[in-house]
């Protein structure tokens, strides 16, 4: 019997790992940071993104204030990752957008509230749970998808997402 | 094996570098010369028996540039003899950098380092975010970290 539940526990962890790779391939994250300073003018968030194995550049874009990312093929990193790590820094994320795959985006853990009706192979999709826009812009994003069940209840696991190209 | 040993050698320089940090109070001027091209070099050696401010910034800087308006009156108001200001941006664009010099008037020794969080002058003061002044005495040594005004006018004074 003790041999049937480590069987089917490695099993799990396998079949968990698996699906994460094909799950989440993000290839770019585009991470616009908010807070009471300059977040540019802190080297803290760029430290703590570089700290991922699974980063493989990180550029500032001065003229919009923000960090693009660009991640190794075939990670299995969901955006929540890049909410802790600026958390982390002592900023906020006051957008995320990322370009995934679109057979990616089809599957958990992203919900699409917003479609743009093109599937392209590679899309990009703004994240729109807490703690992902601004607080002002939340508050307005609960008003619209208050019949969302899964939004309002606030998961850390599942990701909204509004398609942008 | 081999690679692993490159690996390792690599993580060790890596973890060397940060090991640096930022340079503590007592510490002497960790840079003599300064370097990029033709007409952007500062040597510290030209400033012995001065107190010394260095004050890292960068165009895009907000607070930086309104740091700038009091460094160009506080620079005007000291004597030249007693203190230098010097000025190192992190601008990876040149003209950036000399723009902003020119809006916002800045008259004191000006060096730029062009490459951002990344450029070697930050790594060797440790410096990791903008802006951050350095003090140094007559002797070259650290004895303030972000200065006040008065602290160094009171400095100057005695």
């Amino acid at each position: 019997m003790k041999f049937f539940n480590i069987t089917y526990i490695v099993l799990g962890v396998i079949a968990i790992f698996s699906s994460n790779k094909v799950n989440a391939q993000i290839s770019k994250a585009e991470i616009r940071a908010t807070g009471l300073t300059c977040s540019m003018c802190s080297n803290a968030i760029n430290k703590q993104l570089k700290s991922l194995p699974e980063v493989v550049n990180v550029e500032t874009d001065l003229n919009t204030n923000t960090f693009v990312v660009s991640l190794a093929e075939g990670n299995a990193l969901t955006p929540l990752i890049f909410k802790q790590k600026v958390e982390k820094a002592g900023f906020f994320i006051g957008s995320l957008i990322v370009t995934v795959d679109s057979e990616t985006v089809m599957k958990n853990p992203y919900i699409i509230v917003k479609d743009s009706g093109n599937k392209p192979k590679q899309i990009q999709v703004q994240v729109l749970d807490k703690g992902f826009v601004t607080e002002k812009e939340f508050k307005k994003l609960v008003k619209s998808y208050k019949s969302v069940a899964t939004f309002i209840s606030n998961n850390e696991d599942d990701f909204h997402v509004k398609i942008l190209n | 094996m081999k690679i692993n040993l490159k690996i390792l050698s690599i993580l060790l320089l890596i973890c060397g570098f940060g090991a640096t940090g930022q340079i503590k109070i007592g510490d002497t001027i960790p840079v003599k010369k300064l370097e990029y091209g033709v007409d952007n070099q500062i040597n510290f050696n030209q400033f012995k028996g001065k107190y010394v401010l260095v004050d890292f910034w960068a165009s895009w800087c907000g607070p930086c540039r309104l740091g700038n308006k009091k460094l160009v009156k506080l620079h005007a108001e000291l004597n030249p003899n007693l203190i230098e200001i010097v000025g190192i941006s992190l601008d990876t664009d040149a003209n950036k950098w000399k723009k902003a010099i020119e809006r916002d008037k800045i008259k004191f020794a000006q060096f730029n380092d062009p490459h951002g969080f990344d450029a070697e002058t930050a790594l060797l003061f440790g410096v990791d975010e903008l802006p951050t002044q350095f003090l140094f005495n007559r002797k070259g040594e650290l004895i303030i970290k972000n200065p006040t005004e008065e602290e160094i006018i009171n400095l100057i004074k005695k």
